[in-house]
């Protein structure tokens, strides 16, 4: 046995230089410090990206998109599919754990302002893959075609189209048309499992080629330490395999989850029929939505919804260009003004969430 | 046609007498001055609203009114058409009623779509020799000594309306040519009916045939514009019987057609055009329309209810309801306003039925069966919502439960059975339904549901499996992990 | 010795635990995966057609309800030895109806209500005539389709 694998592995080392990934991999070290841990977050989303492409894949064999067949072919996954409520809850709950895991690792990077140069690329792809993740639970809530997707698509693409100008352009583009109909669930089908996994892949490739290349970045009080002080770990295979261990554990965690709370199938969507009583987005726009709710009808001249969703427009592109107007930072100072919004912001994040979910 | 040829042959009459006369003293309307003298039809203009609103004979039948040779009043290039034939009669007519400002002229308030309604009707759109409309204007209003409706002479007075149409639907052979089908009975219905009686004894208020068929636009009852087309008809009829005012006098109430909106059979018809749904019609004839009497309830809701009849005919119900001169459906499920029956109905409570003639103390053993019969439907209707909801959950939670569910709607079938049994007034046979089919298809389901949500939890089994084995993994990873680092530490100066 | 011993004995041990686990790991996810993309029986999500069973299944002059989907379908073999299938739904208040012999009629028990044998309703409450459905033969079976 061992003698077959030694003899693949020459195989392969002949033609693709093996060796010279082994020794850069064995060069690469992640540093050790008292925040080491959140360097795990980024690993743990690569993770449930990858159980969601596997589950999702394994979705398409039996979902059919379309509004006389999404409903029925997802009661068909679940009841008639053998492991079809397991493949489908593995993919709601990895869906959101997603999300939640990519938040932590943005937060992470964002208070050990890791962002700073040399890494601003890496940061701005980051970004953009979290917008994304948020794109794919946005079109994925509706593919079901159950009466609380139906209408949270119907109240969240009614937000975005609140937007001055290019609000309308952009409601229709995401609904095919001026209303939530069968259009809405082909469009939405298509970003899903095409057009949003495709960008994904790229950024996410842009992404990791840009860690490799740059090696993992190191808290901000190594630099004044001297070479023989900064403690390290090897990347291969050290970090690698406490990644694989932690991936392991969060397996686990999404099989009980998936057992204990499967994805329910609730009410086929009517586009005729009265909503459903407190509608709520996923929880990940929950604060956005709970805002919007709190804004008076008018703030001077302008629309309150507009000017809430004008706001979060623009806090979103600050929070995306952060590098390059952290001047300190890049400086080499300590910027304390940048931990405080940043706690601001989680501060604002969770109570509004906690608000909108009681609510 | 006879009439017809009577018409030419005095025209040849009076135009020999004209010839041989020649001479007439001078008058405005010289058509008239000679046929006065020859009596018959002039006799007959004299009293018409016509002749006394100053409208010549040459209004009709052109001409030059003006002159007394007679060869050049009744020339082609005076304009004189004669007698007017066949479908001319009518355009003669809509020469000035078609016209508003001709109406206005002499004064008339009278409408101006007469021919219009006339042509869509179906008298002129039906045809028996293919050249003219079976009705002209001058059928039903005469040709000669036409005068207002509201002047009793009229063949069109409200009093005279009956026989006036009866003159040709009563008239079996004369009907044969065009509508066979048609029955020829409408009339001698009619006198039979409260409309028809009131009607003879000269009151004109009550329904004659226009009334509810409509006038000069009357179409097939198979026509949804008609009247009388079954989705119609409530509204028709409601036209007087729901006018309080027109009412006063005749000591009925006037909410009937408010009743039967909000009523099972109202809904049926006006909401979800069932056409098969019954319209007042349906219980109270048309012709010959009467309130069914207190013996003829049962039979009238019964050729529908054909099994809910049959089965209280047999009922101790019957007799008792007979010796009471109690109306047999009405006593319980009113007579306008019928609701769907609810298991409200049923029981001793304040809104069941039962409890009108049932008591502790009154009939007492009616008391007790009504009282056993609403805890069998309530029992049902627990069970089956609790197989309903164990099936949902089952079903949210992805369990295959398709059979079961498809199992239940015995129960449905049973309930609706049952509202059918209910009318045997026999506990055993309502039992055998209600129990014996019913709830024992929700016991059934019940406990297949119950199962399948067990089942869905025996998947818990399969996780700790596969938790258990991952976490086997990570131990030995970590453990792995250790003796690497070890190992590191070791080679370290 | 005797510590070497131990240190190379736990080191075996771990090896075997490792990859003993690391096959039972793959079996654990690959076994939900396999039976997951094994086609189910139903391998369509919406029924389209049924076998109603073998034409010696059927009397002749009877009814029988068949299971088509979540809908029961009243399959008939006339006296003429024809075979009809329609939607055993009546179209009333959802009953399900049955064909009686004795009227040669399709029946339903809650209200009386009666259709002929072309699904027309013809007696009683029913407002709409019973859906048809498509009967094929095929050698001895008899199945039954909705109608394109």
């Amino acid at each position: 046995m061992k003698k077959i694998i030694k003899n693949f592995y020459d195989y392969l080392d002949e033609r693709l230089h093996l060796e010279d990934l082994v020794h850069f991999m064995g060069k690469k070290y992640v540093p050790v410090h008292s925040h080491s841990l959140w360097y795990y977050f980024g690993g743990v989303s690569l993770f449930f990206f990858i159980v969601q492409v596997i589950t999702g894949i394994l979705l398409l064999f039996y979902y059919k998109a379309g509004p006389d067949l999404a409903f029925e072919s997802i009661q068909y996954i679940m009841s008639k599919v053998q492991f079809g409520w397991l493949i489908r809850s593995v993919h709601g709950w990895a869906a959101n754990l997603f999300i939640l895991s990519a938040v932590i690792h943005m937060f992470s990077v964002y208070f050990e302002k890791a962002y700073r140069k040399p890494r601003e690329l890496t940061w701005i792809s980051g970004m953009l893959m979290l917008f994304l993740g948020m794109g794919f639970g946005f079109s994925g809530y509706l593919l079901p075609w159950n009466e609380l997707s139906f209408f949270a698509t119907k109240v969240g693409s009614d937000i975005a189209g609140a937007v001055p100008i290019i609000g309308e352009p952009m409601k229709i583009l995401m609904r095919g048309g001026p209303d939530v109909t069968g259009a809405t669930l082909s469009r939405l089908f298509g970003f899903h499992v095409a057009l949003f996994p495709g960008i994904f892949t790229v950024v996410l490739g842009i992404h990791l080629l840009l860690i490799q290349r740059q090696g993992i970045s190191e808290p901000m009080h190594f630099e004044q330490l001297d070479k023989k002080e900064k403690k390290t770990m090897p990347f291969f295979p050290n970090f690698l395999l406490r990644d694989l261990l932690l991936w392991l554990v969060m397996l686990n965690v999404l099989a009980i989850l998936a057992v204990f709370f499967p994805a329910e199938l609730g009410h086929k969507a009517d586009a005729f029929g009265s909503a459903p009583e407190g509608i709520k987005p996923e929880w990940y726009f929950l604060f956005m939505f709970q805002s919007l709710k709190y804004l008076p009808a008018h703030i001077l001249f302008i629309e309150g919804e507009v000017l809430g969703i004008l706001l979060f427009g623009a806090a979103f592109a600050l929070w995306l260009i952060v590098p390059f107007w952290d001047r300190k930072t890049a400086r080499g100072e300590q910027n304390k003004l940048i931990t405080y919004i940043g706690i601001f912001v989680i501060i604002f994040i969770i109570v509004l969430t906690i608000l909108g979910w009681v609510a | 046609m006879k009439k017809i040829i009577f018409f030419v042959f005095t025209l040849f009459l009076l135009n020999g007498f004209f010839f041989l006369h020649g001479k007439t003293p001078e008058s405005s309307d010289q058509c008239f001055v000679c046929h006065e003298q020859l009596g018959g039809v002039a006799d007959l203009f004299k009293k018409d609203i016509h002749f006394q609103k100053g409208i010549s004979c040459s209004g009709c039948h052109g001409g030059d009114s003006k002159t007394d040779d007679m060869d050049k009043a009744m020339s082609k290039s005076a304009g004189f058409l004669g007698i007017p034939k066949g479908d001319d009669i009518s355009l003669r007519c809509a020469n000035c009623h078609a016209k508003k400002e001709m109406m206005q002229k002499y004064g008339s308030q009278l409408p101006t779509n007469q021919l219009e309604l006339l042509k869509a009707s179906v008298h002129g759109k039906l045809s028996t020799n293919g050249k003219e409309k079976i009705i002209q204007c001058t059928t039903c209003h005469n040709a000669h000594g036409i005068v207002s409706v509201k002047n009793p002479v009229s063949p069109v007075y409200s009093l005279n309306i009956p026989n006036t149409c009866g003159k040709c639907h009563s008239n079996a052979k004369y009907m044969q040519t065009y509508n066979p089908s048609l029955s020829v009975d409408q009339v001698a219905k009619y006198r039979t009916s409260v409309h028809g009686m009131l009607n003879a004894k000269g009151d004109p208020k009550p329904a004659e045939c226009a009334s509810c068929h409509g006038s000069h636009g009357i179409r097939a009852t198979a026509d949804t514009k008609s009247q009388v087309y079954a989705l119609n008809i409530p509204e028709t009829c409601s036209k007087c019987h729901s006018d309080a005012q027109y009412m006063a006098g005749y000591k009925i109430p006037t909410d009937q057609y408010a009743k039967y909106a909000k009523s099972v059979h109202g809904k049926a018809l006006l909401e979800k055009h069932d056409v098969g749904a019954p319209a007042c019609n349906s219980c109270h004839g048309n012709h010959g329309a009467t309130p069914p009497g207190v013996e003829s309830i049962s039979k009238v809701c019964g050729s529908c209810h054909a099994l809910n009849a049959d089965l209280f005919s047999s009922s101790p119900h019957k007799q008792a309801f007979d010796k009471e001169k109690l109306p047999e459906c009405e006593t319980c499920h009113s007579n306008h306003e019928i609701l769907p029956a609810t298991k409200a109905m049923l029981g001793v409570d304040k809104e069941a039925v039962c409890s009108k003639c049932h008591t502790e103390t009154k009939s007492t053993k009616g008391y007790f069966v009504a009282q056993k019969m609403r805890s069998y439907i309530d029992s049902l209707d627990v069970s089956e919502a609790l197989a309903l909801k164990l099936i949902y959950e089952a079903e949210q939670k992805g369990m295959e439960i398709s059979e079961t569910k498809f199992k239940l709607r015995d129960a449905h079938q049973a309930k609706l059975e049952a509202r059918t049994m209910v009318h045997s007034f026999n506990e055993e046979k309502f039992k055998e339904v209600v129990i014996g089919k019913g709830l024992a298809v929700t016991t059934a389901s019940i406990s297949e549901a119950r199962e399948a949500v067990d089942n869905y939890f025996f998947r818990r089994y399969g996780l700790m499996v596969s938790v258990f084995i991952i976490s086997l993994l990570s131990l030995s990873l970590y453990l792995y992990i250790k003796q690497i680092e070890k190992k590191q530490a070791s080679k370290l100066p | 010795m005797s510590d070497l011993d131990s240190n190379q004995n736990r080191r075996s041990f771990l090896k075997y635990l490792l990859s003993t686990s690391i096959v039972g790991f793959f079996a654990s996810v690959l076994y939900p995966i396999v039976s997951y993309l094994n086609p189910p029986k139903q391998n369509e999500v919406e029924v389209s057609t049924v076998l109603a069973g073998k034409i010696s299944d059927f009397e002749k002059d009877s009814g029988k309800i068949i299971r088509f989907g979540n809908k029961p379908v009243l399959v008939i073999r006339t006296e003429k030895d024809e075979f009809k299938a329609l939607s055993a739904v009546c179209t009333h208040l959802d009953c399900t109806v049955q064909y009686k012999k004795e009227m040669g009629l399709i029946w339903c028990a809650c209200h009386n209500g009666k259709y002929d044998l072309t699904g027309k309703n013809v007696s009683g409450p029913p407002p709409r005539p019973l859906e048809v459905y498509q009967i094929n033969k095929q050698g001895e079976n008899i199945f039954v389709s909705k109608k394109a």
